[in-house]
């Protein structure tokens, strides 16, 4: 249907766009290309940011918001919800379905608001709130090889999918700034998340980073760092779209990891070591941007210096 | 054609003689129509239609890759059990390169039988393990001592379930070597995983005829509903003529809260390659290690002709779900060596 028709017309505009579908775009939510920086080829979900201020946040997920840009080609049918799976991000389509099922979201709903802070997250927590839905002491093995994990990863999931709405709550501090302070803030903001289980987030930490775990860690990091972006309004459709979800990745892992050590009133600390890191990768992005300038000016005069002796080139 | 090859077959007819179920009992030259159907070299379709079910309420199932009725499957099966009953765990390490013992430690600690959180005021909490088709007890002697070694909980009891009474036996005299603590939170009953109403506990076998598996005319007792925390069937489910009453069963006699899990042999075809030499392994070696071995080349074949037949990953966690268990929204069963094995979970839940 529109998805047909969509890719049926980049295939004839742009062949590139649909070569770069598989599991990588899955993962890290790739646009629909990169190399043409054609406003036919935005990620959809970005260039629905231009119509819609970001005082406006829907609090629910995006799915009924209809964005069609203004310069799309006629000929594109309207956009419509699909139910099947698809590979990039969009506003007109209904979010991918929870990773966890209905049984899974109530015990661990239940271990993360009733016994994370005494217990942390292992597995007592998950016992007792099974006991609490009075279920038994073996029912969190249910969950899988390794329930913890499962639990810390339901963590993960819920503070990224109540970002949206924490963010619409906070938007008469984000109107008015710059796409790097957005990023800035909401970065704040997702740490802060962390507040209540900070004295337990090393142990979480170190589960994750358990080989069978990182896979899980890294999706979840991607998608943070692609949500962020997403509500700070970044257009980008370069490669810098990767190199700015890298570093975010990076600097956001850094922090948290500086967050738990942190022992400053209100985590000032971290917030100043969260601003020196995104200082430092911005300066970093102008020097790269610069030296690039540099190379380019002067292969181009030497080219030019070598036609000008007679050389055909 | 095929009968100076059958061992374990000739084996399995004084079984099928003694059976009070099976449908050519009045017939005694139908026997060996059971055999040809069943082997006919597991291809030819000519003698597949050989066999003839006489029972109307006998359903259709699977022996392998022949087609015959439930009642058939399970004389065959407790045959084929019958006959590898005592060279069981060589022919495991053979087959697997002992890695089953891996599999089998990872089943039982991912589980985690007997895990109570510590506290001042409540003990540790009391669980009731039925390990399904467990006959040698590979499996309840490893949740026993995560139990009461590792979790420190005496209160666990485990109960061995088998249709095979062979099986059991060699569980019997193998669980002399364990602590009398652990003997004493043992025991072994026969019972048919499709009705667990039916059940008594192991007698011994006393003559070479005597058939070895179970007769529910003989019960003498029965499993309650909601009486067991955890069902465990390793390497089990697959030789069941019924998987889905199965299953009901399992979700009858768990608690609310209670778990099932299966350990079973399963598709491996998310990896082509490894698919291929596994594949190559399964069945080509496997029936000749049968063969040189424990002297059974027909079990073996029917071992790997069995794991072809039982269904994949997504179609089981679907039966799963659909006799009432609740399964995590990772897929529901994890992969074990590139999904030569998997381990589905279930809950059931509290209504």
């Amino acid at each position: 249907m529109y998805v047909v028709g969509n890719i049926l017309h980049q295939t004839m505009a742009y062949p590139a766009a649909v070569n770069c579908s598989g599991a990588a775009r899955r993962i890290l939510l790739l646009p629909t290309t990169t190399t043409r920086p054609a406003t036919r080829s935005f990620p959809r979900r970005l260039s629905a940011v231009t119509s819609r201020p970001i005082t406006t946040l829907p609090s629910t997920p995006r799915t009924k918001s209809k964005s069609t840009p203004k310069t799309q080609p006629p000929t594109t049918p309207p956009p419509q919800p699909l139910q099947t799976r698809r590979t990039y991000h969009s506003t007109t389509h209904p979010p991918p379905p929870s990773p966890f099922t209905q049984a899974e979201t109530t015990l661990l709903t239940t271990a993360l608001t009733s016994h994370i802070h005494t217990h942390g997250f292992t597995l007592p927590s998950l016992t007792l709130a099974a006991r609490d839905l009075s279920l038994l002491d073996i029912s969190p093995s249910f969950l899988g090889p390794s329930p913890v994990a499962r639990l810390i990863h339901f963590h993960l999931y819920t503070t990224r999918t109540t970002l949206p709405s924490l963010a619409s709550q906070h938007s008469d501090l984000l109107s008015g700034l710059s796409v790097s302070e957005k990023f800035e803030l909401l970065t704040w903001l997702r740490l802060k998340q962390n507040e209540p289980i900070i004295q337990h987030w090393q142990q979480a930490l170190a589960v994750m980073a358990q080989p069978s775990q990182v896979p899980v860690a890294v999706r979840e990091l991607a998608m943070l760092a692609d949500e962020i972006y997403y509500l700070a309004g970044d257009k980008s459709v370069d490669p810098s779209w990767y190199t700015k979800r890298a570093a975010l990745s990076g600097i956001y892992a850094a922090a948290e990891l500086f967050m738990t050590t942190d022992k400053s009133e209100g985590f000032q600390e971290t917030r100043r070591f969260l601003r020196r890191r995104l200082q430092e990768a911005e300066e970093l992005g102008g020097a790269v941007r610069s030296v690039g300038e540099w190379v380019g000016f002067t292969a181009s005069a030497g080219v030019n210096l070598l036609r000008s002796k007679g050389v055909r080139i | 054609m095929a009968a100076a090859a059958r061992p374990a077959l000739k084996r399995a007819l004084p079984s099928l003689r003694s059976s009070t179920f099976l449908p050519h009992q009045q017939q005694p030259h139908c026997h060996h129509h059971v055999p040809t159907s069943r082997r006919s070299l597991s291809t030819t379709p000519s003698h597949r239609n050989d066999a003839q079910p006489t029972n109307p309420s006998d359903k259709e199932t699977h022996f392998g890759f022949s087609t015959v009725t439930t009642s058939q499957k399970r004389a065959l099966v407790a045959s084929v059990f019958t006959s590898v009953a005592d060279s069981y765990d060589k022919m495991n390490d053979l087959m697997s390169f002992g890695w089953h013992r891996i599999w089998k430690d990872h089943f039982v600690s991912t589980l985690n039988p007997g895990f109570s959180p510590l506290s001042s005021t409540s003990p540790t909490s009391p669980q009731h393990i039925l390990d399904i088709a467990g006959g040698t007890g590979d499996i309840a002697f490893r949740l026993l001592h995560h139990a009461h070694t590792v979790n420190s909980n005496p209160n666990v009891k485990v109960t061995i379930s088998d249709i095979n009474r062979a099986m059991l036996s060699v569980g019997k005299s193998r669980s002399a070597a364990l602590p009398a603590s652990q003997q004493a939170a043992l025991s072994f009953v026969e019972a048919n995983a499709e009705d667990l109403r039916k059940t008594r506990p192991l007698t011994p076998i006393l003559s070479q005829t005597e058939q070895t598996f179970f007769d529910p005319a003989t019960a003498t007792s029965g499993l309650e509903d909601d009486s067991v925390d955890l069902y465990t069937v390793a390497f089990g489910i697959r030789n069941f003529s019924d998987i889905p009453a199965a299953l009901a069963e399992a979700y009858r006699v768990l608690k609310p809260g209670g778990v099932f899990a299966c350990l079973e042999f399963s598709k491996a075809d998310k990896h082509p390659l490894f698919n291929s030499v596994y594949k190559e392994w399964s069945f080509r070696a496997i029936p000749l290690i049968g063969q040189l071995v424990a002297g059974d080349r027909d079990s073996y074949q029917y071992l790997v002709e069995s794991i072809e037949r039982f269904p994949r990953q997504e179609e089981f966690r679907d039966l799963i779900k659909g006799a009432g268990f609740r399964v995590s929204g990772d897929g529901g069963w994890e992969d074990l060596t590139g999904g030569v094995a998997a381990i589905h979970r279930g809950m059931k839940p509290r209504e």
